[in-house]
């Protein structure tokens, strides 16, 4: 491959897994969630779909934040409209905690160099209200993942629900 | 009054298999149990816990003299389409059959009761229903065409006596409703004034299915419906609203020919999006830009169905008790079958954003209802309060008052005594 000679996809393929694991850091961190943008390209999507959806070709995604400025915009939601994990701490509607589990990851090269990044994932998330923790998802990733000198951005990142009924609302991104 | 909805009654059709049942709601001791105060705005918290009134609704709500709301003609276009839900505790195929029809049929093999089809959707026109256990098989009508090794069998035993029972099926401009009790009136006489607001959101009846997101709440089935008859909660509750300083402008929730039923009418017209604060980068979520204004409907066909048309959003809601306190909601979206690309697209992205799962206007009404639930066992009562200095409809926009009406036709269903309408506490 051309491309080899170009660049070294040893170095792109452990960027982009520390991409996931900063990524993973964040979203389960309720305090960190305004670095979750940061994480994506400028003219990057972030798409949760069910694999129903997904497979019959319907176009109704559970999240469709298909510009930089929607993912911005979903910080603003968690924050300031519903008042989670910060700031506005009276108005705390879900108080959960989540806690993705991922693995195994599996990274390959398009053409143009970027990496296509596919992992199994489990989300459990708890709540105040339970003693127990709460499966909330459990899918897959398909993201593909540019990079800019050493630095690789998200430019776009699917996650595919395995079923058709999600199990519970929640308020951070898979 | 074409039916007497306090007795759910009717007889077994010969003619078909069916599923209806001639019972009366019998008032066993989780009736009796629960005191159900005079006046009609306290609402018992038992009844969000007994077991026993659980499994009771099951029969005389679900199975009661009420017409489902259980899809839309576009979710299924081609013969040979189905998809899968619950009227009650009665697992379902909506299914459109080979002659192009909609019929709807008990999801249970007339053999020995296996769930015939898994899965949410798929077509069936080719091969029928197959059951996995004994290859009994049915076609789309619901008519069992074959078995496995009939050899044996006792002599009187006929493949017609051996069908799906079948619900009985009306539409309302592409709407699905269904109904397991021979009993409930024509449709258009149950639906009755409501048909004004159905107008608005299903037009013609020419939409296009763009999907649907399934959620479980926390909370029992009531909480979710009454919450949508609730417009008190709407700015104390979805803050979203309040940052982007949208305001309901007049409207009025009415609840048409509340007498007999409980069905909800909820009208409002909210801020243009180019006067809101735009407190997100992407205001496309509460822009309407495929109606004239920015009217909104927000209705509950009673006991389960919810149809909407908020800002561009039109879509519909089937709400499914799983258990006491577990609810499946399902949110579908449709577009118009006359949109452009781009005003689908819109659609598309709005809908979900706003009234979904994740909808930014839709997971505080999930933590509200579980929380409600999980203090239901605290006993006592729920009230109601906003608006209820008026005895009937309309009411104002902003009032909780119509939930009461919700409670009035649930009584009538159960058989519980029927509350003191003059009387209206905790004023």
């Amino acid at each position: 491959m051309a491309l080899a000679g170009r660049v070294d996809l040893g170095e792109r393929r452990q960027a982009a897994l520390d991409l996931l694991t900063q990524y993973i850091r964040i979203v389960d961190d309720p305090r960190r969630i305004e670095e979750w943008p940061a994480l994506f390209s400028d003219d990057a999507e972030y798409i949760v779909i069910t694999r129903e959806n997904h497979e019959r070709n319907l176009p109704i995604a559970v999240i469709r934040d298909d510009s930089k400025d929607r993912i911005a915009d979903r910080v603003t939601i968690i924050r300031e409209f519903w008042g989670a994990g910060g700031r506005a701490a009276d108005r705390h509607y879900n108080d959960a905690w989540p806690r993705h589990v991922v693995g195994p990851v599996w990274v390959e090269f398009s053409e143009s160099g970027d990496a296509l990044v596919g992992a199994n994932f489990a989300v459990y998330q708890s709540v105040q209200v339970d003693v127990a923790p709460r499966l909330l998802a459990v899918g897959e990733y398909k993201d593909v993942v540019e990079f800019s000198g050493a630095t690789a951005t998200y430019k776009a990142k699917k996650v595919i629900l395995d079923t058709s009924v999600l199990q519970d609302v929640f308020v951070y991104p898979l | 009054m074409p039916i007497n909805a306090s007795r759910p009654g009717g007889t077994n059709s010969k003619a078909r298999p069916s599923a209806s049942r001639a019972r009366r709601p019998v008032a066993p001791d989780g009736l009796r149990r629960i005191r159900w105060p005079q006046e009609d705005n306290k609402i018992p918290r038992e009844i969000f816990t007994d077991p026993d009134l659980f499994r009771i609704e099951m029969d005389s709500v679900f199975t009661g003299p009420v017409w489902v709301l259980v899809g839309h003609e576009s979710e299924i276009p081609q013969p040979g389409d189905f998809k899968t839900l619950s009227i009650g505790a009665i697992p379902v195929i909506v299914i459109r059959g080979a002659n192009g029809r909609v019929g709807v049929l008990v999801n249970a093999c007339a053999h020995r009761g296996t769930r015939l089809v898994e899965g949410p959707s798929g077509n069936v026109l080719r091969g029928g229903f197959r059951c996995i256990y004994h290859m009994w098989t049915y076609d789309t009508e619901g008519r069992l065409i074959a078995v496995s090794l009939p050899d044996d069998f006792p002599a009187e035993f006929r493949k017609e006596d051996y069908g799906l029972p079948r619900a009985r099926v009306e539409t309302y401009k592409g709407a699905i409703f269904a109904t397991l009790n021979d009993a409930a009136p024509p449709l258009l006489d149950y639906l009755a004034e409501l048909t004004g607001g159905l107008d608005r959101v299903l037009g013609d009846g020419a939409l296009r299915f763009l999907g649907s997101i399934k959620v479980i709440f926390r909370a029992n089935w009531k909480l979710y419906v009454e919450n949508i008859y609730d417009g008190y909660h709407v700015t104390a509750l979805h803050t979203g609203f309040q940052v982007v300083r949208l305001r309901s402008h007049g409207g009025e929730r009415l609840v048409p020919n509340y007498e007999r039923n409980g069905h909800l009418w909820g009208r409002s017209k909210s801020t243009p999006v180019n006067e809101l604060t735009p407190a997100l980068r992407d205001m496309s979520l509460f822009d309407t830009r495929t109606k004239p204004t920015t009217d909104h409907n927000m209705m509950v066909v009673f006991p389960s169905g919810v149809v909407t048309d908020y800002f561009d959003t039109i879509q519909l809601r089937y709400v499914i008790p799983l258990d006491l306190d577990r609810t499946q909601i399902e949110f579908a979206f449709f577009g118009r079958t006359t949109d452009t690309d781009e005003a689908l697209w819109h659609r598309v992205r709005q809908g979900p954003e706003v009234l979904g799962p994740a909808g930014a206007i839709t997971l505080e009404d999930a933590a509200a209802l579980e929380r409600v639930q999980l203090s239901a066992t605290a006993r006592g009562e729920n009230v109601v309060l906003k608006g209820t200095a008026k005895r009937f409809p309309p009411y104002r926009h902003v009032d909780e008052a119509p939930i009461r009406h919700f409670y009035h036709a649930y009584r009538r269903l159960l058989g519980f005594p029927a509350p003191d309408t003059q009387k209206a506490d905790g004023r």
